[in-house]
C-alpha cells in the first residue's frame, strides 16, 4: 500500500512520455534537478535546516525530559502541561503567533525599542525563521518521546549509581544516556522525517529564495504546473529519509544485539 | 571502625510523619535489623542514612561526622536495593568497577578487587557475564558485591532478598550474615519477616507507625516483648485485653491472680506457655486441634468469642468440643503500652 504509490511515482520520474506519446527510459528530471542551481540550493537549505532542528531539538528536551521524569510534585505537572502544549497548536496559529511576536515591528522589537535598544534582525523570512518554528513545533514529540525511553531508567538503578559515587553528570553520561539510546535515535529520526516534508512552517515563515522542499514541491506542483518535475523533488526528500531510516534501523539493531 | 548515631530523627513527607523522633546508636561491627510492619518508616529510616531522603530534623552522624545533609555520592555508605537496581547496560565486571572507576583506582588494582568480592559473594568467573543471564539470586549477590566492593563503612540492605523465594532467601540470609562477620561491617537490614530478623540480627528495631517500640537483642524481643505490639508481632502471641481487680486478673473464662495494682491490663501468652487442663465449666472450649506430628497447636474458643491458641504435646489428648481450663506458666501484663508484669521463664 505504501509502496506502490512510491514505486509508480519513481517509474513516472524515469520513463518520460516522449512527443510521440511513447514513454522512454530517462534521467532527465534528475539530471535537471541536480544540475539546477536553485533546486541543490532548497535542498540544502533543507538539510541544513533540518540538521540545526535536530541539533537544537536534543540540548532543549533532553532537560525538560529529565526533569519531567525525575522531578516530583505539582511544578513538573505544570512544565508537562507546558511542554506538550505546542502540540494542540495548529503550525499556522504558531507561525502567525512567532509572527506578531518575534517579526518586524513583533512584540520583542517594541519592548527593545521602548527601553531604547536597537531593532533586532528579525528572523522572519529567513531559514532561521523555519528553524525556530519548526524547533518549537517538535518539542512535545520530542519530549514525548524522550519520558518514554526515560520511563525504563528505574529510580532504583540511579539511586544505586549516586550511593557508588556518581555525581549528577556522571549519572547522565553512563547510567542514563546509554540507556535512552534507541529513544533519542527514534526522536532523531521522528523529527527528521517530520521536517524534511514540513509545509506550513516554512512556507510562513521561511525566505521565498531559497526555499525548503515542501513548499518547493508544492510550488513546482501548483504554480509552475509541472508535476514531474515535483514528484522527482519529492522523490529526492523520500530518498534521503530512506537513507536516515535505514541508518537509524541499522543502529536499533545494533544495540539490539549487545 | 564505623558507629553510626542517629538522634531524634524525624522525616514527614506533607502531611505523613513517617518516621517520629527516631533514636539509635548501632556499634561497630553490629548487624542491626529493621523489623516493622508495611508502612512503618523502615525504608524511610535506611534512605535517611544513605542520603537518598534528607531528614526534617535530627542528627545522623557516621563516626562522629555529621552526614544528616551530605548527599549519597558522598556518603561512606553502600546500599542494595529490593531489586531492578544492577546497571542492565554493563557486564557484571563493569558493574562493580563503576564506583571504582568513578574513584580514578588504575585499572589493575580495580580488576583485582573486583575479583577479590565476586569470589566472595560465590561468583567466581562471572565477570563476563550480562545481568540479564543471572538468576533472582545471583542478580542479589552482585548487587551487595557492588556495594562491598567500595568497602564502605555502613552496608545498608532494604529487603535484599524479598523478591526470592523462601529457600533462597534463607540461603542468601546466612550468607551475608557470615560475610558481615568476616568484614565486621556495621550493617543495617530491614525486612518485614520476623523469622528473618531473628536469625540474623544483633539487635532488632521494632518500628511501628515511625516510631521505635523496642530495640533489643531477638532473644529479649522475643522473651520480654516491650509492648502488646511487638508481643502480637514477634512470633504466636496470645492477648487477652481484661481488668485486674484485688490482684486477680479477670477476662471470661480465664481468672489469674498477678502482684498487679487494679485497672484494665493485657495479659500475653505464648502458646507454649499456655497451659491446658480438662475442665467442666463451658467457659473455654476447644474449637479445632491442629496434629504438627512433633507438638499439636489447639485453638480454644472464650465466651466472649476470643480464639486463643496453645501448644500440646500429644493431639491424641484433645478433642474439639471438651471444657479446658487455661493456667499460663509464662506470660506478661501490659497496662498503658508497657510492660508492668512478667511471669515464668
Ligand atoms: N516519597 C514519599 N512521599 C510521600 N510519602 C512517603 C514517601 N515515602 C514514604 N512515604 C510514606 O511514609 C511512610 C513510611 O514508608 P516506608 O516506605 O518507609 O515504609 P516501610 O516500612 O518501608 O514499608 P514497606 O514494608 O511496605 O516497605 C508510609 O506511610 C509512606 O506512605
Ligand atoms: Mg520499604
Amino acid at each position: 500500500m505504501i509502496i506502490w504509490p512510491i514505486l509508480s511515482a519513481i517509474g513516472r520520474t524515469l520513463w518520460l512520455p516522449g512527443a510521440d506519446g511513447v514513454s522512454r527510459f530517462s534521467l532527465e528530471t534528475y539530471v535537471f534537478f541536480f544540475s539546477d542551481q536553485y533546486s541543490i540550493n532548497n535542498l540544502m537549505v533543507t538539510l541544513w535546516t533540518t540538521g540545526v532542528c535536530a541539533l537544537l531539538l536534543l540540548p532543549i528536551c533532553l532537560p525538560i525530559a529529565l526533569y519531567l521524569r525525575f522531578a516530583k510534585g505539582r511544578l513538573a505537572a505544570y512544565v508537562q502541561g507546558l511542554a506538550i502544549f505546542p502540540m494542540f497548536v495548529p503550525s499556522i496559529i504558531l507561525s502567525y503567533a512567532i509572527i506578531r511576536v518575534l517579526g518586524p515591528n513583533g512584540t520583542v522589537d517594541l519592548l527593545f525599542n521602548s527601553v531604547g535598544l536597537p531593532k533586532i534582525r528579525s528572523p522572519y523570512l529567513t531559514p532561521w525563521g523555519p528553524v525556530i518554528g519548526l524547533v518549537w513545533d517538535n518539542i512535545p514529540l520530542t519530549v514525548l518521546i524522550l519520558l518514554s525511553g526515560l520511563g525504563a531508567v528505574s529510580d532504583q538503578s540511579v539511586e544505586a549509581a549516586r550511593d557508588v559515587g556518581a555525581r549528577r553528570w556522571a549519572v547522565l553520561w553512563h547510567i542514563i544516556l546509554p540507556r535512552i539510546t534507541n529513544s533519542i535515535l527514534v526522536a532523531i529520526s521522528f523529527t527528521v522525517l517530520g521536517i524534511f516534508s514540513a509545509f506550513t512552517l516554512p512556507y510562513v515563515l521561511g525566505p521565498a529564495a531559497p526555499e525548503m522542499m515542501g513548499p518547493f514541491m508544492q510550488r513546482t506542483f501548483r504554480d509552475l504546473n509541472d508535476p514531474t518535475n515535483a514528484i522527482t523533488q519529492a522523490v529526492i526528500s523520500f530518498a534521503f529519509c530512506i537513507v536516515f531510516g535505514l541508518f537509524y534501523v541499522r543502529s536499533v539493531a545494533k544495540n539490539r544485539k549487545t | 571502625m564505623a558507629v553510626l548515631d542517629i538522634k531524634d530523627v524525624t522525616k514527614i513527607f506533607g502531611g505523613t510523619v513517617a518516621v517520629e523522633r527516631f533514636n539509635l546508636t548501632v556499634a561497630d561491627g553490629e548487624l542491626v535489623c529493621l523489623l516493622g510492619p508495611s508502612g512503618s518508616g523502615k525504608s524511610t529510616l535506611l534512605r535517611m542514612i544513605g542520603g537518598f531522603e534528607t531528614a526534617t530534623s535530627g542528627v545522623i552522624a557516621i563516626d562522629g561526622e555529621d552526614v544528616t545533609r551530605v548527599p549519597p555520592e558522598r556518603r561512606p555508605t553502600g546500599m542494595v536495593f529490593q531489586s531492578h537496581a544492577l546497571w542492565t547496560h554493563m557486564n557484571v565486571f563493569k558493574n562493580l568497577a563503576f564506583g571504582l572507576k568513578l574513584r580514578r583506582l588504575p585499572p589493575a588494582e580495580i580488576k583485582d578487587r573486583v575479583e577479590a568480592v565476586l569470589e566472595q559473594v560465590g561468583l567466581a568467573g562471572y565477570g563476563q557475564r550480562q545481568t540479564h543471564q543471572l538468576s533472582g539470586g545471583q542478580q542479589q549477590r552482585v548487587a551487595l558485591a557492588r556495594s562491598l566492593v567500595l568497602e564502605p563503612k555502613i552496608l545498608l540492605l532494604d529487603e535484599p532478598f524479598a523478591s526470592l523465594d523462601q529457600h533462597l532467601r534463607e540461603r542468601l540470609r546466612e550468607e551475608v550474615r557470615d560475610l558481615q562477620q568476616r568484614l565486621k561491617i556495621t550493617t543495617l537490614f530491614v525486612t518485614h519477616g520476623q523469622d528473618e530478623a531473628l536469625a540474623l540480627a544483633d539487635r532488632i528495631v521494632v518500628l511501628r507507625a515511625g516510631r521505635s517500640e523496642q530495640i533489643d537483642p531477638p532473644d529479649v524481643v522475643y522473651r520480654a516483648p516491650a509492648t502488646p505490639f511487638v508481643a502480637g508481632f514477634i512470633g504466636t502471641m496470645n492477648l487477652i485485653d481484661g481488668v485486674v481487680e484485688g490482684g486477680v486478673f479477670r477476662h471470661p473464662g480465664l481468672d489469674l491472680a498477678m502482684p498487679v495494682a487494679d485497672g484494665p491490663a493485657t495479659l500475653a501468652v505464648r502458646p507454649e506457655a499456655l497451659g491446658i487442663a480438662a475442665a467442666t465449666s463451658a467457659a473455654a472450649v476447644i474449637h479445632r486441634v491442629t496434629d504438627y506430628g512433633t507438638h499439636a497447636i489447639v485453638d480454644i474458643d472464650l465466651a466472649d468469642g476470643l480464639r486463643l491458641k496453645a501448644m500440646a504435646p500429644d493431639a491424641r489428648a484433645w478433642a474439639a468440643g471438651t471444657a479446658v481450663a487455661l493456667s499460663p506458666q509464662a506470660f506478661a501484663v501490659y497496662r498503658d503500652n508497657v510492660a508492668i508484669h512478667r511471669a515464668g521463664a
